[in-house]
């Protein structure tokens, strides 16, 4: 075949005639589906959400009219109840977010760690064990976890091995934060002032006992997955650098904190913005569960789009909040990707390996 | 391998860890089992036995007899089945497109690409019910299937996939006189077997499992796939009462789909997964 | 960008926005703009109505499907029925996707937003036997005098007690309670490790009849008076019952609802309406009860009343069928059914007789009307009242006079 001078010359006029539209052809269902079913629903979201449809007839039609940032400052601005549900749901979904992230990431890294030292026999069984309930469907977990968090379920009847009187879990409205301190009011000064009509006493109430069997429900259903990844991650790294510190004196908790998570830094990067993405977008959940009962305290920004828009027509609203919360979530990838950023090694670090290297040159 | 003292004791605490762990990942499940054959008031009053007093089939008798579950199921293994082809070839279309095909403007859908998943879905809610509507979509197949049928992550999966077969096969093809499609249908897609189960593992269980497209694009009851009913079942007007036993038994039943796909591909879902990692 | 990339930019741009376009265009989904409810005829074809109801259980679903059955079969038009999981959410979808159902249940809470954006189509004037409904419940469903649909039926809530449980603590008939402190007295001496002695649900749909009972309310003569003193007496007379375990929400023993409650026996009291019946017959009917009229409280008696009306879409291709289908369905005879069935008293004056001749134990749930309270209609009104409810899952630990001034300040932005 060396006959073949630059077959890619000859290729480019007859071989390779239909590539352009073939390419075309073949990309075409995928730009229709997702050009109509995801680009478009959002231009016209962001259009009903500065327009006054009311939710019948098109929203495209003459009779909507274009109303401003009216639906934005009602959600955000204007102090009635649009404003504190909205204030409300950003509270219950924060504290959601700031335990669940750093729980899952931790409890699938723990994971992952020991998983990683069994000896290979057990390694598939507690894989597939701790991997099973991220398979199933929020909705069945869902179902099954209000079972087991009822009050005469099996969460309480272990809890009163312990001598503990477990809470009707799903049914209590009462912050974690404010349980600890022990107050039901708060001192004057939290409870005058606040932010999109709630309190500073009652934004620092934590979780509701009802929204911790979610953050419960969350780590025990996500950990599976980042557990497979920190896995991944963790079998990637070469076993010389480890072994080296081994060789050089440092104990197991050293070598994890200085040598193992350092390396691991892009795959914890990829956990975290995952876990950051999916927390703020709890939905099917609190759907299938409590609906945002009781006292609101699991109501969450995705539900109360929902609900503004699906139960109380009020369409623009809830059009304004979703993209709110769009904001939010881009916020706080782009915080997190910023704190994770490689930083230059700092001129005291610099000094201190040339030291070293002195050291050993002598 | 002879382990000194020390290091036995921390390799039993090791697998005692881990045997608690998993104890507590899977007696969740255990529980679900049995309290679905227990009658109402057992399993109101002792939730964490797994002996029911009396075994019997009362959640299942109703679940099947005087609900429409059969029907749930129909509708959701209609949705997942359908979706699940779809994405298969069209993803693979697109995919191999991107990895081989050159044309203009293949950087741009690419990057169209890469954009659209960054969309959290929970902001296309309203929206892709008012464009199902504007489409005249609304209670029919159509709407429940068509905005599935392509995912942005399927297509990187096959085109990082395509990109990693040797160009040299294709070649050889192409001077055999082969047409794009039929080089794609027949020499390339072969090939890619590895990547088109996990492409059916993934939309199956994200198809099954999908609830939020379904509330927006349905809502007659005769449409109702599985996860909106045993929703409803858990949180609407149908939840007369707390029948555990009887939505316990429904999410089970469920679940064991795509318990039976996890478990007959357990190997290649776990290692896909960490393919992710890979970038 | 290269030349290349620009162009090909432009060219998926292109194919977008003409699709979008195209999406403006063809806007078959949705029904065109007929801006508010015609009176000019109604509308007919041969197409099957679906009727959409939110059932309080299997009593009631078949017992409208029967009669549902019945007219299908002398009309000879077609009727399927279907149960919501969430009414108004189903609603709200149905009327913005143009595809409602041709009849549904409509609260008096949902229909000032509703008729407000055209979805509903006023027949009330239409009715053969409109003058035959009571003066209050036409008022409730008459918004800018227009008299929009038929009431179905009224409930009332009245105090139902678990016989056994009550003759088993040693009391009689003339221990029923007459005022609070009797109230409080004998839900002490109900209450028992085994079952509480008063449970309700946690809402104003059922905490307002303590507030209604001390002389207050939510609105009155127009005006929002959720703050009202006597409303802050009614709250800390709930919560101090709640705090001491003689009181207790439904969800707090087990149950979704007082009825629940009753029938799992974890409630010796409870305040429910008359469609407890019809659950108490289908799924508890080895609890026997009786029917007590609320007691007195500082303001006199009071308790709050419920009525639905069968809406219809502005929307529907088969008005003509529907009218005539309502009309069946609150005549004398199928009005006498529902209540045997599950329990409400019927809206219209002429049954009102054998109703009572019927139905001597429910005979409180009637005495009720006659002081009973509506809860407030106005457009956003539901929104507050559901606030209202969020806040009264708390009153455990909450203060009443905090949550009553939230409630009054929501109010106020509603009640104008």
């Amino acid at each position: 075949m060396s006959t073949q001078v630059s077959p890619r010359r000859v290729g480019a006029a007859g071989l390779r005639r239909g590539e352009a539209a073939a390419g075309w052809l073949f990309t075409a269902p995928v730009i229709v589906i997702l050009g109509v079913f995801l680009l478009v629903p959002v231009l016209m979201a962001l259009w009903v959400s500065v327009s006054d449809w009311a939710g019948r007839g098109s929203p495209l039609s003459g009779s909507v009219s274009f109303v401003g940032a009216d639906n934005y400052s009602a959600v955000l601005a204007d102090g009635g109840l649009a404003t504190k549900d909205f204030g409300t749901a950003l509270r219950n979904n924060a504290w959601y977010v700031l335990l669940v992230v750093p729980l899952q990431t931790a409890l699938a890294l723990f994971l992952a760690v020991l998983v990683n030292r069994a000896m290979l026999r057990g390694r598939g069984f507690f894989r597939t064990a701790y991997y099973f309930p991220s398979v199933t469907s929020s909705v069945a977990i869902t179902v099954l976890w209000m079972f087991l968090f009822s009050a005469s379920g099996a969460v309480n009847d272990v809890l009163s091995w312990f001598g503990l009187h477990g809470p009707n879990w799903f049914n209590d409205p009462r912050g974690i934060l404010h349980l600890i301190l022990g107050s039901e009011s708060g001192p004057s000064a939290l409870t005058q002032g606040g932010m999109l009509g709630i309190s500073w006493w009652d934004w620092l109430s934590g979780p509701s006992v009802a929204m911790s069997a979610y953050i419960l429900m969350a780590v025990f259903t996500t950990s599976g997955t980042f557990m497979l990844i920190f896995l991944a991650g963790l079998q990637n790294l070469g076993a010389d650098v480890d072994e080296a510190a081994m060789v050089d004196g440092a104990n197991g908790w050293q070598r994890f904190w200085r040598i193992t998570l350092p390396q691991l830094r892009p795959t914890l990067f990829t956990v975290l913005t995952l876990g950051l993405i999916g927390c703020w977008q709890v939905f099917d959940q609190i759907y299938t569960g409590t609906q945002g009962a009781p006292s609101k305290t699991t109501l969450t920004p995705a539900f109360l789009s929902y609900q503004t828009a699906f139960k109380n027509q009020e369409w623009g609203q809830g059009a304004a909040i979703a993209f709110i919360l769009f904001v939010i979530i881009v916020v706080f990838t782009l915080i997190q990707r910023w704190v994770l950023r490689d930083r230059p090694v700092s001129r005291r670090r610099i000094r201190a390996y040339q030291v070293t290297a002195k050291d050993g040159a002598a | 391998m002879r382990l000194s003292p020390k290091q036995l004791t921390w390799q039993i605490v090791l697998y005692a860890v881990l045997i608690a762990l998993a104890l507590v990942y899977v007696y969740p499940f255990l529980i679900q089992v049995t309290t679905s054959f227990k009658t109402d008031q057992d399993a109101a009053s002792s939730g964490i036995s797994l002996i029911p007093d009396v075994w019997t089939f009362a959640a299942y008798e109703r679940l099947f007899a005087h609900s429409d579950f059969p029907s749930w199921f129909v509708n959701s293994a209609i949705v997942t089945i359908v979706v699940t082809a779809g994405r298969v070839f069209f993803n693979s279309l697109a995919g191999y497109a991107l990895a081989r095909l050159r044309f203009r403007g293949r950087g741009v859908v690419f990057a169209a690409l890469v954009a659209v998943m960054s969309v959290p879905t929970v902001v296309l809610l309203i929206p892709k019910f008012l464009v199902i509507n504007q489409l005249g979509m609304f209670n029919s197949y159509a709407g429940m299937i068509l905005p599935l049928l392509v995912d942005a992550a399927g297509v990187f999966i096959m085109k990082n996939f395509f990109e990693s077969i040797p160009v040299s096969v294709e070649e050889q093809a192409r001077i055999d006189g082969a047409g794009t499609f039929r080089l794609f249908w027949s020499v390339v897609l072969p090939m890619a077997t590895p990547a088109l189960v996990t492409i059916v593992i993934l939309s199956f269980q994200g198809s099954w499992n999908e609830l939020s497209h379904f509330i927006v694009s349905t809502n007659d009851p005769a449409l109702t796939t599985l996860t909106k009913g045993v929703a409803s079942l858990a949180s609407g007007q149908l939840s007369q009462g707390t029948q555990y036993p009887l939505k316990l038994a429904a999410a089970l039943i469920m679940t064991i789909p795509v318990a039976v796909m996890f478990f007959v591909f357990q190997r290649r879902i776990m290692n896909s997964t960490e393919g992710a990692v890979k970038e | 960008m290269t030349r290349h990339t620009t162009r090909a930019a432009y060219g998926t741009g292109a194919v977008l926005l003409t699709s979008a376009l195209a999406l403006t265009g063809c806007g078959s989904g949705f029904s065109g703009d007929e801006g508010g409810s015609s009176s000019d005829g109604l509308t007919s074809s041969d197409k099957p109505l679906t009727v959409l109801i939110g059932s309080s259980g299997d009593a009631e679903t078949a017992a409208v499907q029967s009669a549902l059955d019945a007219w299908s079969k002398e009309s000879g038009t077609e009727v399927s029925l279907q149960v919501a999981s969430d009414l108004s959410q189903e609603l709200s979808q149905g009327f913005a996707a143009g595809e409602p159902a041709d009849l549904f249940y409509l609260s008096t809470d949902q229909i000032a937003g509703f008729a407000s954006n055209g979805s509903l189509k006023a027949y009330g004037d239409e009715l053969t036997n409109k003058d035959d409904f009571y003066p209050s419940l036409v008022e409730n469903f008459t918004i800018d005098d227009t008299f929009y649909c038929a009431p179905k039926d009224f409930s009332t809530l009245a105090l139902v007690i678990n016989s056994t449980m009550w003759a088993d603590a040693g009391l009689t008939d003339a221990d029923l309670p007459k005022t609070w402190d009797d109230l409080a007295e004998v839900a002490k001496k109900l209450t028992t490790p085994e079952h509480v002695g008063l449970a309700f649900g946690a809402e104003y749909q059922r905490v307002g009849t303590f507030m209604a009972q001390a002389g207050g309310g939510l609105v009155k003569d127009g005006a929002a008076i959720a703050d009202d003193d006597a409303n802050v007496t009614a709250l800390e007379y709930v919560k101090s019952h709640l705090v001491d375990g003689t009181f207790a929400f439904a969800k707090d023993v087990g149950a979704g609802w007082g009825g629940e409650a009753l029938g799992k026996q974890s409630a010796a009291m409870v305040i429910e309406g008359n469609w407890i019946t019809g659950a108490m017959q289908n799924d508890f009917s080895d609890v026997e009860y009786t029917v007590a009229e609320l007691p007195e409280g500082p303001g006199g008696k009071g308790t709050l009343q419920f009525t639905n009306c069968w809406g219809m879409a502005a929307d529907s291709p088969n008005q003509q069928a529907a009218l005539d289908l309502v009309e069946y369905l609150t005549s004398a005879d199928s009005q006498l059914a529902f209540s045997k069935a599950f329990g409400p008293m019927p809206s219209i004056k002429s049954a009102a007789d054998e109703w009572t001749a019927d139905n001597e134990a429910l005979e409180p749930f009637l005495a009720g009307a006659d002081y009973a309270q509506f809860p407030p209609n106005q457009n956003g009104a539901s929104d507050v009242i559901a606030d209202f409810n969020a806040q009264l899952e708390s009153l455990k630990t909450a203060d009443p006079a905090q949550i009553l001034s939230s409630v009054q300040s929501n109010l106020e932005a509603v009640v104008k």
